[in-house]
């Protein structure tokens, strides 16, 4: 559905997007993630047909992207950041104008529009002039349009952007049941977006791609360790003695606020559990443990380490974004 | 073709929602009445070569309508789909640039003549009530009418031009007054200093300036010269236009 090939943009002086190739099969939900400024929106007007690219190139539905831009355009819903829409029109009126630009007419139009104002909820507010809508309207009236033509492709930036927890749900829900129809490009820099509502995740940072794969691989081929906190009592170099605990990579104690209770942070390899190994160890040597909690690897670790750029294979930085 | 006709019903609705061609028309219809007024007071006053038509498009009153009408009706145009963004949402719908220019410019230019409407009626209530005393001559009228509207295209198209290299309307706004008065101001430098140079150099701004077309057209002589200066310079401009919002796309 998207194939896209060494492609780059440069505004002037600076590269928004550095030689980016990955391919996108029809049916698939592919969740483009990256921190603000990473490359995202411009790809995504690339494929939408807005703007050209520097070099490389991209087909979309078979068509090229800036020699067939009207055929792209004819086969892409796109929904860009933000939202823009005529603020003087309104909601109904908007989605006709949209409509007909793209190839609908009469009463099938007209049975259409219906259609997408029931799926994204906008039915009520038909009559409503846009610029009188909240935030949460307009993004889903954004959406509305981009659904209106039955593109094989909908491109969606940052669809949940700006929205209330329960309109982010029902947006994700609507992603869902899209799956069945329609190709799904969404770009996002919130991790449980796509880990919730993706197949695939293609991470871009600084106009790289960095990672290309499922969330759930992602998160299993992270170099990194699983981290096991604990917290027990007892006395002695206890560090020593865990980190001698096969499958343990570093035993690091943590600054305690409560004697006799320490804590312990365990570095693991991947693919180990060493939980049973410590259970009995601390029988053997009379400790006491209060807490045992792992810690697996999450999509925002794999994220925060290629966000950061981070060199050392085996840190997880533990703190949240 | 089909969606030119879609984007020009749309550009319509845009005029007539928002207050600005209702308030365009107000201040037309206005100064069109104190133009008129100057007009008949110059007829009274003493009898003159001049008809009521050519008087009332010499006055002052007329030319400053004319100053202010294009940069109204056009600074709208792009400048504020660039500002609200929708430029984006407009052209990933498969549109053609030349297909969002000519919509734009024609919504300006029917709307453009829609404002000179209300001065014909000027003219006939006058030969009316005057139970044809004052004389309307057809010729004038015609060659009024039409030379106001070949302007209107080419100001419109620099107001067009001027809307579509900003995203803020005001700059293109200044922009096209700008123009427009650059034009208009070549007229008035002949009138200053028309004596002191020779009569080529005369010859040529005289085929540029407004201010002698309209002494022309409204006299009732329809030359056909400036209209061709006209229509050309404003499918230049309009090309002009075409390029700049098409330039996004050939941008490295």
């Amino acid at each position: 559905m998207i194939d896209v090939q060494d492609l780059t943009k440069q505004y002037a002086g600076r590269t928004a997007v550095n030689h980016i190739s990955f391919h996108v099969e029809p049916g698939e939900v592919v969740g483009f993630l990256g921190p603000n400024g990473a490359g995202k929106s411009t790809t995504m007007r690339i494929l939408s047909g807005y703007m050209p690219a520097t070099s490389g190139h991209a087909t979309v539905a078979g068509f090229d992207v800036f020699h067939q831009s009207i055929q792209v355009r004819q086969s892409v819903g796109y929904m860009p950041e933000m939202a823009p829409l005529y603020t003087d029109m309104k909601v109904k009126e908007y989605l006709a104008f949209r409509a007909q630009l793209k190839g609908l007419s009469g009463a099938s139009m007209r049975r259409r529009i219906g259609e997408v104002m029931d799926l994204t909820g906008v039915t009520d507010m038909r009559r409503r002039l846009i610029g009188n809508l909240s935030k949460g309207y307009r993004q889903r009236v954004a959406l509305a349009d981009a659904l209106v033509h039955k593109p094989k492709l909908l491109i969606l930036d940052e669809p949940t952007n700006g929205l209330d927890p329960v309109q982010i749900r029902h947006v994700r829900d609507l992603l869902r049941s899209l799956k069945s129809k329609h190709t799904v490009l969404l770009s996002t820099h919130i991790l449980q977006e796509v880990e919730q509502s993706c197949d695939r995740v293609v991470m871009i940072h600084q106009g790289r791609i960095r990672a290309n794969d499922t969330p759930q691989n992602l998160a299993r081929q992270l170099r990194s360790t699983t981290l096991l906190h604990l917290e027990l009592s007892g006395s002695g170099n206890l560090a020593a003695e865990l980190a001698a605990i096969p499958g343990v990579r570093k035993a690091n104690e943590d600054a305690g606020d409560s004697t006799p209770w320490r804590r312990f942070t365990l570095r693991v390899e991947p693919e180990h559990d060493v939980r049973d190994a410590v259970m009995d160890l601390a029988t053997k040597k009379n400790w006491r443990i209060r807490e045992m909690h792992r810690q697996l690897p999450t999509l925002e670790d794999v994220f925060v380490e290629l966000s950061m750029n981070a060199g050392t294979p085996g840190d997880i930085p533990t703190h949240v974004l | 073709m089909r969606i030119f006709w879609i984007l020009l019903k749309k550009e319509l609705h845009a005029f007539f929602v928002s207050p600005v061609a209702y308030v365009v028309l107000a201040l037309v219809m206005i100064l069109n009445g104190f133009a008129f007024r100057a007009a008949l007071s110059v007829l009274e006053s003493a009898p003159s070569e001049g008809s009521i038509v050519s008087w009332t498009f010499h006055a002052m009153w007329f030319w400053l309508s004319y100053f202010f009408i294009f940069p109204l009706l056009t600074m709208r145009l792009f400048a504020e789909e660039k500002k609200m963004g929708t430029l984006e949402t407009l052209f990933t719908a498969p549109v053609r640039a030349w297909q969002v220019v000519g919509a734009k410019y024609m919504a300006s230019l029917i709307v453009y003549c829609l404002l000179w409407l209300p001065s014909l009626f000027n003219f006939k209530f006058a030969s009316w009530i005057s139970a044809g005393q004052v004389e309307v001559p057809d010729g004038a009228m015609q060659g009024a009418y039409l030379i106001l509207v070949v302007m209107g295209m080419f100001n419109l198209a620099v107001g067009c031009f001027a809307s579509s290299l900003t995203a803020n309307q005001i700059v293109a706004a200044i922009l096209s007054f700008t123009l427009s008065l650059l034009h208009f101001l070549m007229g008035i430098f002949v009138m200053v200093v028309g004596r002191k140079i020779s009569d080529t150099i005369v010859d040529i701004v005289n085929y540029f300036a407004a201010t002698e077309h309209i002494r022309i057209f409204t006299a009732g002589l329809i030359d056909s010269r400036p209209l061709v200066y006209y229509v050309t310079m404003s499918l230049l401009f309009l090309t002009f236009t075409h390029h700049v919002v098409e330039f996004r796309r050939w941008r490295p």
